[in-house]
């Protein structure tokens, strides 16, 4: 067990750093690891790499004492990110130890489809974890190079929000916002769309038709294999859970493929998809195997229907 | 599928058999190879005579199976198992287990047709809950065109018309998963992997040929090997794709029983 706690963290933790240089990152930043390592907590940091290098440069000898993590990998997806943050927290429970962590998911160069799920993401990280066993959280923004409406978002999605001049609750802190971002439809498509319908003896010539589109665009044949199974598991969804038909769209822009699966269910849980499945729960593993092997997932849902839309990277 | 003298065959049809002894069933074999089977060795069957003696497990050459009734048609096929089935479970069988060697039948242009619109419906049968489970077998000599035809039935497919998503095939020591398992074929694959003849120390499925498999397939193998771990028989997975190994590590199926995967 670890030392008692002078100062015990009440619940779920969830901060915003905004920063606007690498001083001012490190300055945030390196209290907050120490403090954690010397309460012997497990510190996990997921940042883009660049800012990986300068924070295990200035930690020095206490770099290796901290789970450092590639963003640009575990948070690919925004979708998939709680995913392993439940995962960390649940380990160190176990294990009677607590978990202190780094997260910048919105980083810059990020495309601005990517901002619009980090963001839902650093909403439901509150709906996910606000309850459970107390953690800390810290979430550094680049104040002076990101998009201003990332920055500013950043005030509604964290309950604290802070500079290297002091933390403070956020007044902007929306929890409510789930429901309207979660519902919101996705931007439409402006080019042109090929769109089928299938129904419950359609899944396998659903899988087959997206296969035959990645192809035919050029995705190499290990994305098109993923595209397969994301098309089988999202269309078998609309088939059981979503009214038992579906419409599938796809279209291409120069810098990604994009299939999109729309049927007229109701998910009611936006978390849906975001956490491991436990072994014997029916359901909610295609969403969560999808999240986990895709760019870019986003699922919204609204009395209106459900929609998920994969975006690949090409 | 058998060759000539294949120990490995006698063993998978008295394997097969001796499950549903275990599980209180009544047992039927039919074709002359299947019932030299018996007469190969008696483990881990128990005494066939005395099984026979007591009514619990009775034989027919095809001859007798097949034609007895005048010509082979699907109906008097189902007419036939359907009495047997419902004549075991009133005698207090817990249902009919059938081992059939239709390999003939599928050689034989004029059956081959009718053939496989009876295994269509005795799948259907088995599905229901009837009782009646099956394994049917075909001799290795038989062509290829009569062996693709009949084989493509088992483990058979939803509609008739449709081709089959799957097939399952018990060849020697492995199980040999061929075509695309998805959710609305994952009951049906948990059927056949239940009812598979495993025998040995272990268990092997070679999913070399299998084209496509969804989280709702990879979940049936993942108990499936749980099953076979409770027997204390480990799985090993041939010819996985790299990415249902990807959805295995994803799903935490390694969880759910130890499978060993390999080339």
């Amino acid at each position: 067990m670890t030392a008692v706690l002078q100062e015990p963290v009440p619940g779920f933790e969830h901060e915003a750093l905004f920063y606007r240089s690498d001083e001012d990152f490190l300055d945030g930043l390196l209290p907050f690891v120490r403090e954690g390592l010397e309460q012997d907590e497990t510190v996990v940091a997921a940042l883009p790499r660049n800012r990986l290098e300068l924070l295990r440069d200035a930690l020095g000898d206490d770099a290796s004492a901290v789970d450092l993590r590639d963003m640009a990998e575990v948070g690919r997806n925004p979708a998939a990110i709680i995913a392993v943050w439940d995962r960390l927290l649940r380990e160190q429970t176990a294990a009677g130890r607590r978990l202190r962590g780094v997260g910048e998911p919105a980083f810059v160069g990020r495309r601005e489809a990517e901002f619009a799920e980090c963001r839902l993401h650093e909403l439901l990280l509150n709906t996910a974890f606000d309850g459970g066993p107390s953690w800390r959280l810290l979430c550094p923004y680049d104040e002076v190079h990101l998009p201003r409406a990332v920055v500013r978002g950043a005030l509604h999605t964290h309950p604290l929000a802070g500079t290297t001049a002091g933390r403070r609750t956020s007044p902007d802190y929306s929890p409510g916002e789930v429901a309207e971002l979660f519902g919101a439809e996705l931007p439409r498509p402006t080019d042109a769309v090929l769109r089928g319908i299938y129904g419950a003896a359609d899944v396998p010539a659903t899988r087959r038709t997206v296969a035959q589109y990645a192809r035919t665009i050029g995705l190499p044949e290990e994305k098109v294999e993923v595209l397969a199974l994301a098309a089988s598991e999202l269309a078998t969804n609309s088939v059981r859970h979503g009214g038992g038909t579906g419409t599938v769209a796809m279209w291409a822009t120069p810098g990604a493929a994009i299939v999109e699966f729309s049927d007229s269910g109701q998910v009611d849980d936006p978390l849906t998809g975001r956490r491991m499945p436990t072994l014997e729960q029916e359901g909610g593993r295609g969403v969560y195997l999808v999240n986990q092997l895709c760019d870019l997932v986003q699922l919204r849902s609204a009395d209106r229907g459900t929609t998920i839309r994969v975006t690949t990277w090409r | 599928m058998y060759g000539e003298d294949d120990d490995a065959f006698d063993a998978a049809v008295r394997e097969f058999l001796a499950g549903g002894v275990a599980r209180g069933e009544r047992l039927l074999c039919v074709g002359e190879r299947v019932i030299e089977s018996l007469d190969g060795g008696i483990a881990p069957l128990g005494d066939t005579d005395a099984l026979i003696a007591d009514g619990a497990l009775s034989t027919l050459t095809l001859a007798e199976a097949y034609e007895a009734t005048g010509t082979f048609t699907p109906e008097a096929q189902f007419a036939f198992y359907d009495e047997a089935t419902r004549t075991a479970i009133a005698d207090g069988y817990r249902g009919l287990r059938v081992v059939a060697d239709v390999g003939g039948l599928a050689v034989d242009p004029g059956t081959r047709d009718v053939l496989i619109r009876w295994e269509h419906l005795a799948d259907e049968y088995m599905a229901q809950g009837s009782g009646m489970s099956a394994m049917c077998t075909y001799h290795r000599g038989i062509p290829q065109a009569a062996l693709a035809a009949a084989t493509s039935v088992h483990p058979l497919v939803h509609a008739p018309e449709a081709p089959p998503p799957f097939q399952v095939f018990f060849d020697d020591d492995r199980v040999a998963l061929v075509g695309s398992v998805d959710t609305f074929g994952a009951d049906r694959l948990a059927r056949v992997l239940a009812s598979s003849p495993v025998s040995g120390d272990r268990a092997v499925l070679d999913l070399g040929r299998l084209e496509f498999v969804d989280v709702a397939g990879s979940r049936v193998i993942a108990h499936w090997a749980q099953d076979l771990d409770r027997r204390s028989l480990p799985l090993e997975v041939r010819g996985a794709s790299p990415l249902l190994r990807r959805m295995w590590q994803v799903l935490g199926l390694g969880d759910v029983a130890a499978v060993r995967f390999a080339a």
